[in-house]
């Protein structure tokens, strides 16, 4: 029966557009379109960094099936520095592709192949270059070595790369749960440190729940435009006036929300600082580049090209967003002891500046964001870097004190991170100001004086939190000691013991030893003592904060990567 | 709707025949139930609560497994059913969906998922704790002598207790 039906379809499927399947009318009309839509033509080269991704990752599974458990250290690393390193180039030749040819729909109308996509894969795949060359060192510090870590590193930026270059919500959709199922796997990755299982199982249940608020956004979406696609959507809307919005507008919403929570906008943040704490240290930086990227790709494609017309709704849900964001994460990163806490907070607030970008909702404001996030994904891989180093073995010291004096004894690596946190307060020279300028430029340009007031009110605020680590880098090791008051005992079983290098909990900040040490105008953090010893820098390291340093400096002064987010906001 | 009939007289026939088969054991059979009877053993301590059932982790990891090839199957069949009309397409997809499976399948079989038996190579033991101790490791159990008439040995604090309370005395130390 069904060969026979088939037999009939094919000759209809060669002959015969869509509409002239006549086979038993009424019954089986839609079957036969379905039949025929199916001939999709793959036009691969629209998808190139991302088959490179996932055929790489498939080729260091089977590699590793291959080889002896654990017989080569530094084999995988090096073959996702490759990997990452051929998607990037293939993003190149894309950029010059699209630039050559008009921007296009591809593979059944369900990828945008345009420059801002390829802008996106290209600093995916530079965001996974740092995170192979960063987790190679920690990895084998913490005895994690493996290839799992590598191939969900890959399988989570062609989530990503899909979630950039989606053109519709499903896709958008696929590729926000390729991403975050890998991530998820990524948090929990440190066996044998039980906050980083707690954070991953907190990261699975909130971001599952988002999925599932995304979802039922786009849901209602559809069922206020009735297509998937956002292109279709913006012509649906800008050429009807719906007399009921209120489907559309909801469904608009839960689409904020459920991408929100993956950019980690406030109040969608909690999850962020647990999560970013428990990571291992290189995927959290990994996590803050690519995640919030691939977010923010997913909200420029829904707001900008969906809902373009829709503009007066969403904009002051994103300005309410914006101001809450920004706000919220500069204030609670200053109330911070841990290290990777206050950087969670930091990023949440910088996720606010892209937000301003997005309010703005014009060419600008995208480019903005755009050299925003491209410059954001090299200064925060290069501050994770640094703070995986002075962390020390088994994630023993987060707290701001591990940093202390870090000028005295790596005066090279202070020097760096110092770099890094000013590019992340907006000094001039760096390119954190820069994008922090564009991005509040727009909004200007938009008459939002209020946004850009707060904007820049926040800058002010978080200028104190990243300063004061700056200070605390080239304040004296010595400090605390000098000062120490009559608590000794309890300061003195917080040292190190030579010899053992005893893990210490960062709870004991709290200890009355720690708290007696804090009156010597560090604000009101108490602070241990800095942890003794070299801290060594791998070579690996060493590269990606070179380049990251390189970058942060060559962006803040010079124009070529400004133009080149500039390039990006042409969309389809 | 016609060609559909016999399927639902199934299914009501097989509901029927589970519910009568109950039915007729509850009515047909005696039933006297005592509290030894309903017990788990009819000699043996009274369970308290009821118990976990316990069997081995090794089968979430079996279930996993066959929901990947449980998940390609599924794949493959309206492949299958509409192979003619998607040709060559159909089947280069279908082969680079099949390969992706089997990779890992590769996997799972170098990781010794599909290893049955008594467990050979353990995990990656971690390393020794330097700030262990015996006085933070090894749990103090009272001598024989020490212990107090009915009282089952315990642990006590792991500081070291010079003299011991005579035997007897019963009352705790304020």
């Amino acid at each position: 029966m069904i060969g026979l039906l088939s037999h009939t379809l094919v000759g209809q499927t060669v002959q015969a557009p869509a509409t002239g399947c006549q086979v038993t009318p009424g019954k089986v009309t839609g079957l036969c379109q379905a039949f025929n839509s199916l001939h999709i033509p793959v036009e691969y080269r629209t998808i190139l960094p991302l088959l490179v991704l996932s055929i790489g990752a498939l080729v260091l599974l089977v590699i590793s099936a291959v080889l002896p458990k654990r017989s080569r250290p530094g084999l995988y690393p090096l073959l996702t520095v490759i990997i990452s390193g051929l998607a990037a180039g293939a993003s190149v030749f894309q950029w010059i592709d699209v630039g050559n040819h008009a921007a296009t729909k591809a593979i059944g109308n369900q990828i945008f192949y345009d420059r801002f996509s390829v802008l996106f894969m290209l600093l995916i795949s530079v965001a996974t270059l740092f995170g192979a060359l960063l987790s190679d060192s920690y990895l084998q510090r913490e005895g994690l070595d493996g290839v799992e870590a590598y191939v969900l590193m890959l399988l989570a930026s062609t989530g990503a790369m899909l979630m950039a270059a989606s053109a519709g919500t499903i896709m958008l959709f696929l590729g926000l749960e390729i991403m975050s199922i890998a991530l998820y796997v990524m948090t929990a990755y440190h066996r044998r440190r039980a906050a980083s299982g707690e954070g991953g199982l907190k990261y699975f249940i909130l971001g599952s729940f988002s999925s599932a608020i995304f979802l039922y956004g786009a849901a209602l979406a559809y069922g206020a435009t009735g297509t998937t696609q956002f292109d279709e959507m913006s012509v649906f809307l800008a050429r009807t006036t719906l007399p009921n919005d209120g489907i559309l507008l909801g469904g608009m919403a839960l689409l904020i929300v459920g991408l929100g929570f993956k950019v980690a906008a406030v109040p969608f943040h909690f999850w962020s600082p647990d999560v970013y704490e428990a990571a291992p240290t290189p995927f959290t930086g990994y996590m803050a580049a690519v995640a919030k990227a691939a977010g923010f790709a997913g909200l420029f494609r829904v707001l900008l090209e969906g809902f373009h017309s829709q503009e007066a709704n969403w904009r002051p849900a994103i300005w309410l967003i914006a101001v809450l964001t920004l706000l919220v994460g500069s204030v609670l990163a200053i109330a911070q002891r841990d290290l990777k806490r206050m950087m969670a907070y930091s990023s949440i607030s910088q996720a606010g500046y892209v937000l301003i970008g997005l309010q703005s909702a014009s060419s600008q404001g995208t480019a903005g964001a755009l050299f925003y996030l491209l410059t954001y994904t090299f200064i925060i891989a290069g501050t994770f870097a640094v703070i995986g180093l002075v962390q020390g073995e088994g994630e023993a010291r987060n707290d701001l004190g591990a940093i202390r004096g870090l000028g005295r004894r790596r005066p090279g690596l202070a020097l760096v991170m110092l770099l890094f946190l000013l590019a992340q307060a907006g000094v001039p020279f760096t390119s954190g100001f820069l994008a922090k300028f564009y991005v509040i430029a727009a909004a200007v340009n938009r008459g939002q004086y209020a946004l850009a007031i707060i904007g820049m009110l926040a800058a002010a605020i978080a200028a104190f939190f990243y300063l004061r680590v700056g200070l605390l880098m080239y304040s004296s090791p010595e400090v605390d000691e000098t000062k120490e008051p009559t608590d000794g005992a309890a300061l003195a079983g917080l040292r190190p013991i030579p010899g053992f290098d005893t893990p210490r909990e960062p709870a004991l900040s709290q200890g009355p030893g720690a708290v007696a040490a804090s009156s010597d105008g560090d604000g009101a953090v108490a602070l241990l003592a800095p942890p003794e010893g070299r801290v060594e820098i791998p070579f690996t390291v060493g590269i990606t904060l070179a380049v990251c340093a390189a970058f942060t400096i060559f962006a803040g002064v010079s124009s070529p990567v400004l133009d080149f987010a500039k390039h990006a906001t042409t969309y389809f | 709707m016609d060609q559909y009939l016999p399927i639902v007289l199934l299914l009501v026939v097989a509901l029927a025949f589970a519910a009568g088969s109950f039915a007729a054991s509850k009515l047909l059979g005696p039933s006297r139930p005592t509290g030894a009877k309903t017990g788990p053993y009819e000699s043996g301590i009274v369970p308290q609560a009821p118990v976990a059932a316990r069997f081995p982790v090794r089968f979430f990891l079996v279930a996993m497994i066959f929901i990947i090839f449980d998940i390609e199957v599924i794949f493959l069949y309206p492949w299958a059913v509409i192979y003619h009309q998607l040709n060559t397409f159909g089947l280069a997809e279908m082969a680079a969906f099949a390969l992706v499976v089997f990779v890992s399948f590769a996997y799972l079989v170098s990781n010794g998922a599909l290893d049955w038996g008594p467990v050979k190579k353990l995990a990656r033991k971690a390393p020794v704790n330097l700030t262990r101790t015996t006085t933070s490791t090894v749990r103090r159990v009272p001598r024989p002598d020490q212990l107090i008439d009915g009282m089952s040995p315990r642990p006590v604090d792991s500081e070291p207790e010079p003299t011991a309370e005579p035997v007897g005395a019963g009352a705790p130390e304020a």
